[in-house]
C-alpha cells in the first residue's frame, strides 16, 4: 500500500507534528514496515513557479515564443524562449527551469541560443517534468493557484511531498487506505482521526435516489451491503493537478475526473467503489447474483471473461454489468458522453471475490481489497465522500439519499479481556492502566468490568481484531515489543523424543573417511530419473510429479541420490575438478501407489545415503592412484560399520541393476538377509546420460533397512597368546574370494580367532585355471597358550576342508 | 716350572692383548665373542689359571687378586666400547637430516555441508535448553502445513508462502511448521521441539533459493510467555555467533501465531552499527516468531487457557550466510566442491 504524506496528515489532528522520518519509523515499529519512503519531488530541482508579463512571437521562427516571465512581485522581468502552442495570457503562471535547474534524465539548464535569441533556461511541459504524459504544451497553473511566485515548482505540483510504501500485514485490510495507516499513526504519536469533509447538502439536487435506482441482493452472503448513490449533470473531464497527482503517486494513471474520484477514495479510506453510466443500467436496477452457467461478459480491459456460478455478478435489468468487487463492464463504463452517475460502494465476500479473481487471473486494487475483507460499515463513508467530491469535480448534483441495502448489518461483539492474561503472556507486568490507554488510543472502547478485566470493542474496521489473544497482541504492539522482557522459560523436563539420528551418523562416518558432503534438492529434471534406465513397474521410474513447477529442471521429485551427485561430478568436472568424492544423506520420495499422475497419499520418504567417487583419489607425492570398485566397497563397509558396529556382511554379485556396471555391482546383504544396499561402477549410459565421461564408483545405503545399534559391550581382552599360520591356496580362477573364504571358515573351529586375505595373485606361471590365495589365520584360546600341535591341527582341518570342497591344493 | 711372577705378568699380559684385539672391532657380537676368548670357561684367563694349582699356596691371593683385576679390566673395556659404539650409532643417527619443506602428508578428512554443520550446532545449543529434535515428512498435507496452523484455502496469507503443489491436498511443506502439528498431535504438554528440514517455496533469486533448510521451534507448557521466546532467541544468537547481540521483535503476522513477530538481530557484522550487510539499518531479519495462536491448540486439541507456547522459525541458510560471509544461497545446494571443500 502506498501511502501519501500530505494525504495521512489530512486524516489525522495529531498532538505532535512527526517529521517523515519519525512517522516511518513508528510505523515499522508497529508492524506497518515501510519499505521505500520516497521524495516525490526529487526529479528536478531549481524549477520555479513564475508569472508571464509578456510575449510576442519570436522573430526568426513562427512556432516559437518569446515569453517574459517574473519569479517575484515588481521583479525584472525575464525573456525566455518557448516552443510549445498554449503559452498563456499575460497573468497566469508557468513553471520555469532557469539556468542551473535540474531536470529528469540528468539535464542541466544552461542560456542557450535560439534561433539567434539567447534563452535562459525554458518553461516546463509534464513530459519534461515526469509528472505526467500531457506533452501537448506546458504547464500552465490553473487561474485561481496560490502557490507563490518564485516558490519551488514540486509546491505547485504537489510533488514537495513523500510516498511511504507500507507493508501491510495480510490480515489488515483496514491498512489499505490512508484512513487505516492514519488511526495507526494517531494511536502510535497521539492524536485523533479526522474523517476527510464531506458536505452533501450544499451538493444536493431536487432528484430522489430511490427513485432513479433500485437495489436487490439475491445473495446476502455474497454481497452483505449496497449502497448506491446517484449524481446527475456531471461534466466528466481531466481532474485537477493535485488531485491526479496523488493518484499518480499511489501509483494509478489518472483518467477522468469520476473514474479518478472512485479511485481516490478507495486509496483515502480503503472502500473499492464504482462508477457506473446510469444511461447504460438497464431499467435504472441494479441485482446482486451468482453467475449462470455459461454466461459471458467483456470487462473494462475489453477481454471478454467466462463466468461459472460461483461468481458474484452485478447486473442491470438485463445483463451483468460487472464482476463483483474485481472489474466493472465495458458497456456501462463512465464516458465522456456521461451525465449521470451511478455510485456503487458495496461490501462483497472475501472468498468469493478472491476464487473469482484467481481464477480469472483478474487482479484488480479492488479484489485486493476485497479478499480481505472490507468493512460494510465504510461503505457509507466513502460513498458520501465520492459522491461529494464527483459533484464538486464534475460540477453535477448529488440526488437525494441513498439506496442502502444491508439485510443483516454486523455488529461488533465486546471481547472480555482479562489484564493478568497480558501479563502472564507476554511476560511483562504492564499495569491495567497503560493496556488501557493504548486500547484507548487505538480507538478501542474500554469498559472495565472486575479487577482487571474489561469488555473491549475495537471499531469495525478492525476486523482482525475478534478475540482476547487479539487485543492484547495490539495492546503489546502499540505500547511497544520492545518493553517485552528476556527471560528463559522454567526448564520443565519434556519427554526426551527417541530421535533417528542414523542420518547425522552417517554423515559424521563419510566425512571423516575423506568424502565432502553435498545437499542437493528434493526435486529434478525427469530425464535425471530416466538416467537410472529402470523398468518402468520399478516406482523409482514413476517419479511423483509437481503440479506447478518453477522449471522443467525441478518438475519430479527424486527417487535417488545418485543422479543429481552424478550431475554435480560432471559439474566439478566442467571447471577442471575431475577427482572427487561426494556423498549425500537424504530423503528420497517415493510414491505408494502404481500411478504416474498426481499422487493421492503420502509418499515414502525413505533417508539414503549415496556416495560417488571419481576420478584420482587423494594422493601424496607421486602418482595417485584411480578410485575404484574397492574403494567404494571399503567406504560402504566403514559406513556400515559405523552404525551398526561390526556386523557380519555378505555381498552378493549383482548383475541386474540398471544403472550400475553388470561385472562390477553388487548388493549388500546383511545378517538379517534383507538388501541393506548396493555398490558398483555407475553404468557407462547412465553416467553419459547425466554428463560424466569416465568412471564413477558409488554406493547407496538405504538407513532405514539398518537395525538400531546395540550399544557396544566391552569383550575381554585376551591374555593368552595368539599364533598365526599362512595358507596358500591354488584355486580355480572362478571361484569367488568370498567362497573360499567362507568354506574356510565353515572349517574353523573355537580356536580360529581370524582369516584374513592377504593376497589374490594370478599369473600366467601358475597352472593353467588357477589362482594363488594367501590367507593369514591367526589361532588363540581364551584359556592357555595354545601348544604347536593343537594349532597345527586345527589348520590341517581348514586345509583339508579346502581342499575338498574347493578342488585347491596347497602350495 | 709356572712361577708366581711369572703366571701373574701373563695375566697382565693378557689384560694388554685384550685392549690391542677390541680396539678394532665396530660390533657388539665381534666384541662379546673376544670378550668369551678372554673370559669363558675355556678362555684364556681360565686357561692361564689352571697353573695356579701348581702354585705354593701361599701364593695363591696374589695371583687371584691379579686374575680378579684382569676380569674387571676386560669387562670394563667392553662396557667402554660398547658405549662407544652406542655412542658412535647414536650421533651417526642424529646426523640424518630430511627436507622439513616437502608438503606433510595429507589426512584427507571430508568435510560436513556447512549447512549440516550449522545445524549440528543450533540443535546442539537448543538441546542445551531442552529441546529435542523432531522431524517430519516433506511432502505434506495441506492440512498440516496451512489448516492445522490457521490458513484456511482461500487465507490471503497463502500468498506470502507460494507453494509447489502436488495434488490439491498434497503439497511440498512451505515450512516446517507441520512438525509443530504432528508432534502436537502425538505428545500432550509439556513439549520442547527444534525441527529442521528442508522446505520449499516457488522463490528464486540471490536471497532465495526454491527448496532452502528451517529451523522451527516449539515449546508448550504453563505459563510460557513472549518473553521467553525472547530470552531463548538471545541465547541461541548469543551462542551461535559467539557474542552478545541484541534481538529485537517487530510485529508481523502470522496466522498460526498471536501475537507474532519478526525476529532481528544486530547485525553481526557491524554489531549494530550499519554496514552493507544491514543495509546500514543496524539490524538483520533472522526469522519469524510469535506466542502459538489458540486456533492452533484447538486443532491439536490442547486446552490454549491451562497451556501456552511460542514458536519460531529461522532460515539456516540465513544464518550461515550472516556468519561465514556466503553471498549467495545458490553455492549451498550445487555440489560445487570448491565451496564445500572451504568448510
Amino acid at each position: 500500500m502506498k501511502v501519501v504524506w500530505s494525504w495521512l496528515l489530512e486524516l489525522v489532528d495529531l498532538d505532535r507534528q512527526p517529521t517523515v522520518e519519525e512517522g516511518a519509523r513508528a510505523l515499522t515499529a508497529a508492524g506497518l514496515e515501510i519499505e521505500a519512503l520516497t521524495d516525490l519531488g526529487a526529479g528536478f530541482t531549481g524549477v520555479v513557479v513564475a508569472e508571464v508579463v509578456a510575449k510576442r512571437p519570436h522573430p526568426e521562427a513562427a512556432k516559437l515564443t518569446l515569453v517574459d516571465v517574473i519569479t517575484a512581485r515588481g521583479g525584472a522581468a525575464t525573456q525566455v524562449v518557448c516552443g510549445a502552442p498554449n503559452v498563456p495570457e499575460p497573468g497566469r503562471k508557468v513553471l520555469w527551469a532557469p539556468p542551473g535547474a535540474t531536470l529528469p534524465g540528468g539535464i542541466t539548464l544552461a542560456t542557450k541560443p535560439v534561433k539567434g535569441v539567447p534563452s535562459p533556461g525554458m518553461l516546463c511541459s509534464e513530459t519534461e517534468l515526469a509528472i505526467g504524459d500531457d506533452d501537448d504544451g506546458i504547464i500552465v497553473l490553473a487561474a485561481d493557484d496560490a502557490t507563490p511566485l518564485g516558490a519551488p515548482a514540486q509546491q505547485a505540483l504537489g510533488v514537495d511531498d513523500w510516498l511511504l510504501e507500507v507493508n501491510a500485514p495480510a490480515n489488515r485490510a483496514d491498512l489499505l487506505g490512508h484512513l487505516g495507516v492514519a488511526r495507526e499513526l494517531a494511536a502510535l504519536i497521539g492524536g485523533r482521526l479526522v474523517p476527510p469533509s464531506i458536505a452533501l447538502d450544499e451538493l444536493t439536487g431536487d432528484l430522489d435516489a430511490a427513485a432513479l435506482a433500485a437495489i436487490a441482493i439475491a445473495d446476502p452472503a455474497g454481497c452483505p451491503r449496497y449502497i448506491a448513490r446517484v449524481i446527475d449533470g456531471v461534466t466528466v473531464g481531466k481532474s485537477p493537478r493535485k488531485f491526479a497527482q496523488r493518484l499518480r503517486a499511489v501509483g494509478v494513471r489518472p483518467l477522468s475526473n469520476i473514474v479518478d474520484v472512485t479511485n481516490y477514495v478507495m486509496f483515502e479510506l480503503g472502500q473499492p467503489l464504482h462508477g457506473f453510466d446510469w444511461a447504460h443500467v438497464a431499467g435504472a436496477r441494479i441485482e446482486v447474483r451468482r453467475a449462470t452457467a455459461g454466461e459471458r461478459m467483456t470487462t473494462l480491459d475489453d477481454q471478454e471473461r467466462a463466468l461459472v456460478p460461483e461468481d458474484l455478478l452485478i447486473c442491470d435489468g438485463a445483463r451483468p454489468v460487472a464482476i463483483a468487487g474485481v472489474m466493472g463492464g465495458k458497456d456501462s463504463e463512465v464516458s465522456a458522453a456521461t451525465t449521470r452517475v451511478l455510485l456503487e460502494a458495496a461490501s462483497f465476500d472475501a472468498r468469493s471475490v478472491r476464487r473469482t479473481a484467481r481464477r480469472l487471473g483478474l487482479h484488480s486494487e479492488a479484489s485486493h481489497r476485497f479478499e480481505r475483507q472490507v468493512d460494510p460499515a465504510l461503505a457509507e463513508l466513502a460513498s458520501a465522500r465520492a459522491a461529494s467530491l464527483i459533484a464538486r469535480l464534475g460540477g453535477g448534483r448529488i440526488a437525494r439519499g441513498s439506496v442502502d441495502v444491508y439485510p443483516r448489518p454486523t455488529t461488533v461483539a465486546p471481547i472480555a479481556v482479562r489484564w493478568e492474561r497480558l501479563r502472564a503472556l507476554s511476560g511483562t507486568g504492564m499495569i491495567d492502566a497503560i493496556a488501557i490507554g493504548a486500547c484507548e488510543r487505538l480507538g478501542f472502547a474500554v469498559e472495565s468490568t472486575g479487577p482487571h478485566t474489561a469488555q473491549v470493542t475495537p471499531p469495525s474496521a478492525r476486523a482482525d481484531i475478534l478475540r482476547e489473544v487479539d487485543v492484547i497482541e495490539d495492546v503489546l504492539r502499540i505500547v511497544g515489543y520492545d518493553q517485552v522482557p528476556s527471560t528463559l522459560p522454567r526448564l520443565a523436563s519434556a519427554p526426551r523424543h527417541t530421535v533417528d539420528d542414523r542420518g547425522d551418523r552417517a554423515r559424521r562416518a563419510l566425512a571423516g573417511a575423506g568424502l565432502a558432503e553435498a545437499i542437493t534438492f528434493g526435486f529434478q529434471a525427469p530425464t535425471r530419473a530416466a538416467a537410472l534406465q529402470l523398468p518402468a513397474d520399478d516406482r523409482r521410474a514413476r517419479p511423483i510429479p509437481l503440479r506447478n513447477p518453477m522449471s522443467l529442471d525441478q518438475a519430479v521429485m527424486r527417487t535417488a541420490l545418485l543422479p543429481n551427485l552424478i550431475a554435480a561430478i560432471a559439474r566439478n568436472r566442467s571447471f577442471g575438478r575431475a577427482d572427487g568424492a561426494l556423498f549425500e544423506v537424504g530423503s528420497v520420495f517415493l510414491r505408494k501407489d502404481a500411478g504416474t499422475g498426481e499422487i493421492t497419499e503420502l509418499a515414502d520418504e525413505p533417508i539414503h545415503a549415496t556416495a560417488v567417487l571419481t576420478g584420482l583419489r587423494p594422493a601424496w607425492l607421486g602418482p595417485a592412484r584411480a578410485w575404484d570398485f574397492f574403494d567404494a566397497k571399503g567406504l560402504l563397509e566403514t559406513l556400515v560399520a559405523a552404525l551398526v558396529g561390526n556386523a557380519p556382511l555378505a555381498f552378493e554379485r549383482a548383475t541386474d541393476i540398471p544403472y550400475l556396471h553388470p561385472g562390477a555391482a553388487a548388493r549388500l546383504v546383511g545378517p538379517d538377509g534383507a538388501v541393506w544396499g548396493e555398490v558398483g561402477e555407475v553404468h557407462p549410459a547412465t553416467r553419459e546420460a547425466l554428463g560424466v565421461d569416465g568412471p564413477v564408483f558409488a554406493f547407496t545405503l538405504e538407513l532405514a533397512r539398518l537395525p538400531a545399534a546395540a550399544i557396544a559391550q566391552m569383550r575381554a581382552i585376551p591374555k593368552f597368546p595368539s599364533a598365526s599360520r599362512d595358507l596358500s591356496l591354488l584355486v580355480g580362477v572362478d571361484v569367488p574370494a568370498g567362497e573360499v573364504e567362507r568354506v574356510l571358515r565353515s572349517a574353523a573351529d573355537a580356536l580360529v580367532e581370524a582369516i584374513a586375505l592377504r593376497e589374490d595373485y594370478r599369473d600366467a606361471k601358475l597352472p593353467a585355471g588357477t589362482k594363488s590365495m594367501l590367507f593369514s589365520i591367526t589361532y588363540r584360546a581364551g584359556d592357555r597358550t595354545l601348544t604347536d600341535a593343537e594349532v597345527a591341527a586345527a589348520h590341517e582341518a581348514i586345509v583339508a576342508r579346502a581342499t575338498a570342497d574347493l578342488g585347491a591344493t596347497r602350495r | 716350572m709356572t712361577t708366581t711372577l711369572a703366571l701373574v705378568a701373563e695375566l697382565e699380559q693378557l689384560g694388554s692383548e685384550f685392549d690391542g684385539v677390541i680396539a678394532p672391532l665396530v660390533d657388539e657380537q665381534a666384541i662379546r665373542a673376544a670378550q668369551a676368548q678372554f673370559l669363558g670357561k675355556k678362555g684364556r684367563v681360565s686357561e692361564a689359571m689352571k697353573a695356579l694349582g701348581k702354585l705354593p699356596p701361599a701364593d695363591r691371593p696374589t695371583v687371584g687378586a691379579a686374575a680378579n683385576r684382569v676380569k674387571d679390566a676386560i669387562t670394563a673395556a667392553v662396557d667402554r666400547k660398547l658405549g662407544e659404539l652406542v655412542a658412535a650409532a647414536r650421533a651417526a643417527d642424529l646426523a640424518r637430516t630430511i627436507d622439513v619443506t616437502l608438503p606433510g602428508r595429507p589426512h584427507h578428512s571430508g568435510h560436513l555441508h556447512l549447512l549440516t554443520q550449522v545445524r549440528l550446532e543450533a540443535q546442539a545449543i537448543f538441546a542445551e535448553l531442552g529441546f529435542a529434535v523432531a522431524e517430519g515428512p516433506q511432502i505434506e498435507t495441506d492440512w498440516h502445513t496451512f489448516e492445522a496452523l490457521a490458513i484456511p484455502k482461500d487465507h490471503p496469507a497463502r500468498d506470502m508462502q507460494d507453494t509447489f503443489y502436488l495434488s490439491d491436498e498434497i503439497v511440498l511443506r512451505t515450512h516446517t511448521s507441520p512438525v509443530q502439528i504432528r508432534t502436537m498431535q502425538a505428545q500432550r504438554p509439556p513439549i520442547r521441539i527444534i525441527a529442521p528440514g528442508q522446505v520449499y517455496r516457488r522463490d528464486d533469486d540471490p536471497t532465495h533459493s526454491p527448496m532452502f533448510t528451517q529451523i522451527e521451534g516449539l515449546c508448550v507448557d504453563e505459563n510460557i510467555s513472549f518473553a521467553d521466546l525472547k530470552g531463548t532467541l538471545v541465547h541461541f544468537v548469543s551462542r551461535f555467533f559467539g557474542k552478545s547481540l541484541a534481538i529485537r521483535f517487530r510485529p508481523s503476522y502470522f496466522p498460526f501465531v498471536e501475537p507474532g513477530a519478526e525476529v532481528d538481530m544486530a547485525c553481526s557484522f557491524c554489531e549494530g552499527r550499519g554496514c552493507r550487510v544491514c543495509k546500514q539499518t543496524g539490524w538483520v531479519e533472522i526469522g519469524g516468531s510469535g506466542m502459538v495462536d489458540p486456533d492452533v491448540f484447538a486443532h491439536v486439541d490442547i486446552d490454549s487457557e491451562r497451556y501456552t507456547g511460542f514458536a519460531f522459525g529461522m532460515g539456516l541458510e540465513r544464518m550461515a550466510m550472516l556468519r561465514h560471509g556466503v553471498n549467495d544461497i545458490k553455492y549451498y545446494y550445487e555440489g560445487d566442491l570448491r565451496f564445500l571443500g572451504q568448510f
